[in-house]
């Protein structure tokens, strides 16, 4: 507990020596997150939102902002053609690419963010969120003017240097005005395998019949620490979908809450985590069903190796007058080794009477049948469990309808799971 | 080709093959005819590497060799080629892949240069043409929502691309209309020749109306019973199961 305490007596103390020159609207808003973070701390286990996933190592020592260096240009997969590119390292900018006015650089002097920034992603309750509001340092806006309609996909790259004992805290926000559309990539890696802290927080607000499909890539170090919250508001006939492919770090923890707040909006909430070895990877979901006639879909996958662990938490939250609600949600799990462990978990709360809730968790281990068949067609066992591994989790990429960020994807998650140590090459 | 010498076989504590003895010769065609679990798919299994079995005694040779130490997939590689009695589904895996990555497994085992997408999508439309299947079945994913012919026929197929030199059919007649039965028997057929040996193991002497065969055997209580030539089909035919039966305990209180 002490230990605990001096860590977040840390925290408050880099805080007051913080010098930004900054609007006074988000030094104020700073300064009740660094409050709230002060008196919640970081979560400990016996926090229910935190049962099976511990953040001792995040609490067990301080950590510090990286200090501004030179670093050479990140080596990152990317999206193929992209409409707009900008680059982060250890949440500071880096470089921008491509149309700037999409991906620009959170300034002061933005206006339009005064009203939108810090207002979504919940610091009241959450203490990560509270962190990240109170120190994160630059940020990438998206900003979509009313009908704007961008094709191609917008690449944010948030880099971690990946040394041991940095913590950065990258913020996004993402600000569909009515009728508009794009598709947002963020992809989060790591140049070395350090213990390092990323804390990200995402704020996706689809106004009136926007569309946007958001993509979270974690692809982070060995030894890396990832906690990551993305939060969205939908208005009327608003659409959000985000899928979230965590393959790295050596702790991962996304929570992705979704708000459906006007009539007919929709939400697909998607995962995948592959894991292995030592890895820890916790996905929270909260879908919020506050107005009627809305849609959401959820499919997480997980493959477990190793003796990783993964953890599957589904919320969702039906109002009194949320009526006609039409909720899916799935979580399927492959464990590829006998002490690879999945907790997974749904959670309904419905308090309107006319809904459609359905939920659904397996957890199952490769076919035996389909390996022998494979076998004895002459395929060699390790690329048969290969085979049938990526078509279970390739699956879930079929939801992906933007061919070269499906191909970018296939490619990653293929890598991801050649790089497997446990599959014995038989030859 | 197949030597196989009084093999002996348990599963889970219960003995189901009980001495076999089979020796199939270069370019041979033979039927192994039997009741329901009487074991002609584990013995097929057995051959092909299924896993689950104990090995009790006796001893299987293919080309001279060993068999039954090698993995599933050396045998594969070595010619050997089981069509299912129950073809496998396997969502996610396209047929075509699945089919190019076996048989580039096989080629670079027999140390031949793998075939490119062009070249072995010549081939497999080549091999859908005799057997009149529809291409867009390269697309879909292994068996997935096939019907009980359209599976038995895609064994056939992959049979006639990978080219194996022993095949042990286990009742793909199974689940055929009397055309379909009559388009496998032409594959099969077709690929009868000096190099190549074929166990088909059938319920019904209707298959070996069209797929004649140089050897038949009865299995039956894990023992094969009665060996004879194609004529042993028909009078088995006649007769009926309950004949084996008989011969079956003959051959125990013998
Ligand atoms: N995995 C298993 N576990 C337990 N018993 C098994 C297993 N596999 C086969 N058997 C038993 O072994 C016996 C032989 O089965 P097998 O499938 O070889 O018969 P078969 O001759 O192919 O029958 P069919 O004509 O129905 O296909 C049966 O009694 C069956 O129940
Ligand atoms: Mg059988």
């Amino acid at each position: 507990m002490a230990v605990q305490q001096q860590n977040t007596a840390a925290f408050v103390e880099s805080f007051a020596t913080l010098k930004r020159s900054e609007p006074t609207w988000l030094a104020d808003r700073r300064r009740l997150a660094i409050e709230r973070f002060s008196l919640l701390g970081i979560p400990t286990t016996h926090d229910e939102e935190y049962k099976y996933t511990s953040l001792k190592s995040i609490s067990g020592q301080t950590w510090t902002p990286s200090a501004a260096g030179s670093v050479e240009t990140p080596d990152v997969d990317y999206a193929g053609e992209e409409a707009a590119r900008i680059v982060f390292v250890d949440g500071k900018f880096f470089s921008a690419a491509g149309d700037t006015l999409l991906g620009a650089r959170l300034t002061s002097g933005l206006a339009n963010v005064e009203g939108h920034l810090t207002r979504y992603a919940d610091f009241e309750s959450h203490a990560l969120t509270a962190l990240n509001t109170a120190f994160f340092a630059d940020g990438a806006l998206v900003e979509l003017p009313e009908k704007a309609i961008v094709e191609k996909p917008i690449h944010i790259v948030w880099v971690s240097t990946g040394e041991a004992g940095i913590v950065s805290h990258p913020r996004t926000l993402i600000l569909a005005g009515r009728n508009s559309q794009a598709s947002v990539i963020e992809s989060f890696v790591s140049l070395a395998d350090g213990a390092a802290w990323t804390n990200p927080v995402t704020e996706i607000i689809a106004e009136e019949n926007a569309r946007i499909e958001h993509f979270q890539v974690q692809q982070q170090g060995s030894e890396a620490i990832h906690t990551g919250v993305v939060q969205g508001l939908t208005e009327r006939s608003g659409y959000i979908s985000t899928i979230s492919l965590s393959f790295g770090a050596r702790l991962a923890r996304n929570d992705v809450r979704v708000k459906l707040n006007g009539e007919g909006a929709e939400c697909a909430l998607d995962g995948l985590y592959v894991v292995n070895g030592k890895q820890h990877v916790d996905h929270h979901t909260v879908i919020d069903h506050a107005s009627p006639n809305c849609n959401s879909h959820q499919l997480y996958k997980g493959v477990l190796d190793g003796e990783s662990r993964g953890v599957f938490n589904g919320k969702i939250l039906v109002r009194r007058d949320a009526q006609k609600t039409d909720a899916i949600q799935n979580n399927k799990n492959l464990l590829l080794s006998p002490k690879a462990e999945i907790d997974t978990k749904p959670q309904l709360e419905i308090d309107a009477n006319d809904v459609r809730c359905t939920h659904g968790a397996t957890i199952g281990q490769l076919d035996a049948e389909a390996l022998f068949y494979l076998q004895a067609r002459g395929i060699g066992a390790a690329q048969a469990r290969h085979l049938l591994t990526y078509a279970f989790a390739a699956d879930l990429l079929e939801r992906v309808k933007v061919q070269p960020l499906r191909d970018h994807f296939e490619h990653v998650l293929m890598r991801t799971l050649s790089e497997d140590p446990n599959a014995e090459e038989t030859h | 080709m197949l030597e196989v010498k009084d093999l002996r076989v348990r599963v889970e504590d219960k003995e189901i093959l009980k001495g076999i003895s089979l020796s199939v010769g270069k370019g041979e065609v033979h039927a192994i005819m039997g009741p329901n679990g009487s074991g002609k798919s584990t013995l097929a299994g057995v051959l092909a590497g299924r896993d689950g079995y104990e090995i009790t005694g006796g001893s299987a040779t293919f080309k001279g060799e060993d068999l039954l130490d090698k993995d599933p997939e050396i045998r594969a590689r070595e010619g050997i080629f089981l069509a299912f009695q129950y073809p496998v589904e396997i969502p996610g895996v396209s047929n075509m892949y699945f089919l190019r990555t076996a048989l580039n497994a096989i080629r670079t085992h027999r140390g031949q240069e793998e075939l490119d997408a062009v070249e072995f999508i010549a081939l497999v439309k080549d091999r859908m043409k005799k057997l009149k299947m529809d291409d867009a079945m390269l697309k879909r994913a292994v068996n997935e929502g096939f019907s009980g012919g359209e599976k038995k026929r895609n064994e056939i197929f992959q049979m006639a691309v990978l080219e194996p030199q022993l095949a042990i059919l286990d009742e793909t007649d199974s689940g055929l209309d009397i055309d379909a039965l009559k388009l496998v028997s032409e594959g099969v057929n077709s690929m009868r020749s000096p190099d190549r040996s074929i166990i088909v193991v059938t319920h019904y002497q209707r298959l070996l109306d069209y797929i004649v065969p140089d050897k038949v055997h009865v299995l039956a209580h894990g023992q094969i019973v009665k060996s004879g030539d194609k004529g042993l089909a028909l009078e088995l035919e006649k007769k009926g199961y309950g004949w084996v039966d008989d011969l079956a305990s003959g051959l125990a209180t013998a």
